[in-house]
């Protein structure tokens, strides 16, 4: 009696098992030229990001609009808010990447170096129909960011220029003139000072004139100063040139000095940002697409940032969609990336495109940065991004460790400190 | 929504293979023992400990076997990895200028940690030993340390030690005022990084030592105390002869266990950031080079140096087990 029990549990299983096996084929790719398939037969396109809840919803907006202008392809969005790169790092390493993900700019190379990514440079050469395909018409020192040895490993969504963004009121009260696009760092510190006050007379200080805290990027003042960090060719890291040590040591001054901006315990029980949008910042540097001209309650300007010895250089913060190596729809993967990049265009600022540096694509992309698009517009030219080297990462812990963290710290002066890192931060050039 | 359900198929193709295949394996592995002459319930018994078996071979026993095979390359988890021999190994212990200050930070918070744990748990479990009333909520209050998400309490004790508006220093205002000194600036402060580990990791182990540790003094003879008592033992006298001995089991149980928690310290030093030049857990360097650089082979032999470093001190441990843990079964 037990044993037609156990035949009949083992057929179950295994029918269950081969009925599991009978996997749905998606349908193949259809070559250019072709009829699209029918629409049940969309062969899916995964999408990953590290897009929140609010970002997600905006995002699936553009994607139904893709999903439903073509029938060749479906883009489903995987969203990984928490430990993006771990996640992306480990799909890769397991053979189930997304077909297509974001990455910020200092992971491009790396992974491009290490064939996790899908050169695209000839799917662009013979892409005649996609505007975001163009490559004359992104900014070049953005574009380099997807490059790697001169082949394109994806396409920036995103140029985020770094603004001055400041609080009426708080000038207003201390009677210090606005700030203005003609500002030198001159005016500017002098500003800081003014606004820094104890206005409570308990004698500690409760409004600042600006913040930091390793924010604004260092870099941005070593441009402003003529200096660089990374050149252009990425064979030398002169950050002991003397303009790069007057850009550092113009940020070391400043930064925790009680003077013009807050000690470092202050920020960090405060919040960096939030201590702007709690009205005790006077000025503070963030990207063009922050939220902090819209705080209730604050009347926030925006600016240009103030111009160093050698100009008014100011960091972009980039993004680019990339397709993975080990996609099995490379054709349909790049399709999909190009669609999707134009979308993007059309609702993050700032694109990296010169056909959009207008107020009106910027509006139209963000209609709640309508007051203050002229001066985001104005900051365009200016737009600079880091010169990327394959092994970034462990470049910038050391930047930061060895360099950054010790002259925050008054444990030496940028001339001291800079020589002796300059030689362990070039042994991890290319 | 359809697009959804088709790549969400695959992942349930996968998932009921492996269902199946299992179901499938301890049937066999059922059937298969009982024709051999097993028991029945013996048999049963091996089939339904197949699954867990399979678990441990597929994901804990491979994973290490492979681990120490990667320690042994340069392995950046896109390419196939490259045979270069001790390289890792040498680079860890020569030219590595992370290692050595985590090596000395782990070890230095092992020190402070497991001793400090240990007897502070050992004097909260003396408390909860007394007749005291409602024995059973203060166990579970002593216990929830232990089974609150480590990551919420990292953050918890973050808040606790900021310096202006934390509980910490909330508490020590009078303290700074008597020597008229600037509150500590705990994680900020790169001198005190390590006490304030130190301190929140305490909290965790209090609790979940002084439960086991009360379970041993439980164990201990009434009698015992009673003839010491005759003998006209204090309490001291019975605390030092009978409560340490017959306690040296679980107190060995709880060092072993305490110096491995101690050395693989990771997820308060994840989510709290310190300052750069306080160093870096031996466990967060790993994570840093295995995920941030791709080093999976370099990575891979710092874990295995760091399981080294484990067994070397559990070893010593046991060794020296013999001289100070007293078991009831060995007389003599």
């Amino acid at each position: 009696m037990k044993r037609p029990i156990f035949l009949f549990n083992l057929l179950l299983i295994l029918g269950l098992i081969v009925s599991a096996c009978a996997v749905p084929v998606t349908a193949p790719a259809a070559a250019p030229g072709e009829q699209p398939a029918p629409a049940a037969q969309k062969v899916t396109i995964r999408l990953a990001t590290w897009a929140g809840v609010d970002e997600s919803a905006e995002l699936q907006v553009l994607l139904d609009q893709i999903n439903s202008e073509q029938d060749r392809f479906e883009i489903v969005h995987e969203p990984a808010p928490a430990d993006y790169y771990t996640k992306i790092q480990t799909a890769l390493a397991g053979g189930t990447s997304a077909d297509l993900f974001w990455l910020s700019q200092e992971w491009i190379a790396g992974m491009a170096a290490q064939g996790a990514l899908l050169d695209i440079t000839d799917f662009l050469a013979s892409d005649t129909t996609h505007p975001a395909a163009n490559l004359d018409d992104y900014f070049p020192d953005i574009l380099k960011t997807a490059q790697y040895q001169g082949r394109i490993y994806g396409l920036p969504w995103i140029a985020q220029p770094v603004v001055l963004y400041f609080n009426r009121a708080l000038f207003d009260a201390a009677g210090v003139d606005y700030p203005t696009a003609d500002w030198t760092w001159d005016d500017f510190v002098a500003a800081a000072a003014a606004l820094t006050k104890d206005l409570d007379g308990d004698g500690k200080n409760d409004q600042w004139g600006f913040t930091m805290n390793g924010w604004p990027p260092p870099q941005m003042f070593v441009w402003q100063a003529g200096g660089e960090v990374i050149t252009a060719d990425l064979s030398a890291s002169p950050i002991d040139t003397p303009e790069a040590i007057t850009g550092f040591q113009f940020y070391a001054d400043l930064i925790y000095d009680d003077v013009h901006t807050p000690p470092e315990a202050v920020i960090q029980e405060q919040g960096f940002g939030e201590m702007f949008k709690a009205g005790k910042i006077a000025m503070f540097m963030g990207g063009a697409a922050d939220d902090l001209d819209r705080v209730p309650g604050l009347d926030v300007g925006v600016v240009r940032v103030p111009a160093g010895p050698a100009g008014r250089p100011t960091f972009a913060w980039t993004a680019s969609t990339v397709i993975a190596a080990q996609t099995k729809n490379p054709e349909l993967a790049y399709e999909a990336l190009a669609r999707l990049t134009e979308k993007i265009h059309g609702w993050k600022i700032v694109a990296p495109r010169k056909s959009l540096a207008n107020v009106e694509a910027l509006v139209a992309a963000e209609p709640r940065k309508e007051k203050n698009a002229a001066a985001i517009v104005e900051a365009i030219p200016d737009m600079r991004a880091f010169n990327i080297i394959p092994r970034h990462q462990e470049w910038d812990t050391i930047f930061w460790g060895d360099f950054m963290d010790p002259l925050f710290h008054d444990q030496g002066t940028a001339a001291e400190l800079a020589p002796k890192i300059r030689p362990l931060l070039e042994e991890l050039l290319p | 929504m359809e697009a959804a359900i088709q790549s969400y198929w695959p992942t349930l193709v996968r998932w009921s293979l492996v269902g199946g295949t299992l179901g499938a394996m301890m049937y066999l592995l059922n059937t298969g023992l009982q024709r051999v002459g097993v028991k029945r319930d013996v048999a049963r018994g091996y089939a339904f400990v197949l699954p867990w078996i399979i678990g441990f071979l597929v994901f804990s026993l491979y994973p290490f076997v492979y681990s120490f095979y990667l320690s042994f390359t340069e392995y950046n988890i896109f390419q196939p990895p490259r045979w270069i021999g001790l390289d890792n190994y040498v680079r860890m212990f020569t030219s590595d200028r992370n290692f050595w200050p985590s090596l000395r930070l782990t070890l230095l918070y092992a020190f402070f940690n497991v001793p400090l744990g240990m007897i502070g748990a050992l004097g909260v479990a003396l408390l909860l030993n007394r007749n005291v009333r409602a024995i059973g909520f203060w166990r579970t209050l002593y216990y929830l340390p232990a089974v609150l998400p480590a990551a919420a309490v990292a953050l918890l004790w973050r808040w606790m030690f900021s310096p202006s508006s934390g509980l910490i220093n909330f508490f020590l205002q009078p303290f700074y005022a008597l020597f008229n000194m600037e509150p500590l600036a705990w994680f900020t402060d790169p001198n005190l990084v390590l006490p304030a580990y130190v301190i929140m990791g305490m909290w965790g182990v209090f609790g979940a030592n002084a439960v086991i540790l009360l379970a041993g003094l439980k164990n201990i003879p009434r009698e015992l105390y009673e003839a010491a008592q005759i003998d006209g033992a204090g309490a001291w006298a019975q605390f030092r002869s009978v409560t340490i001995p017959m306690l040296s089991p679980t107190l060995f149980y709880t060092l072993v266990t305490g110096i491995i928690g101690a050395l693989q310290i990771f997820t308060q030093a994840f989510f709290i950031t310190t300052p750069q030049r306080a160093g870096q857990f031996l466990n967060v360097l790993i994570y840093q080079e295995a995920f941030a650089f791709r080093h999976m082979g370099y990575a891979s032999a710092l874990a295995w140096f760091l399981l080294m470093v484990i067994l070397v001190l559990t070893l010593l441990v046991i060794r020296s087990s013999a001289l100070w843990v007293y078991y009831e079964s060995e007389r003599g």
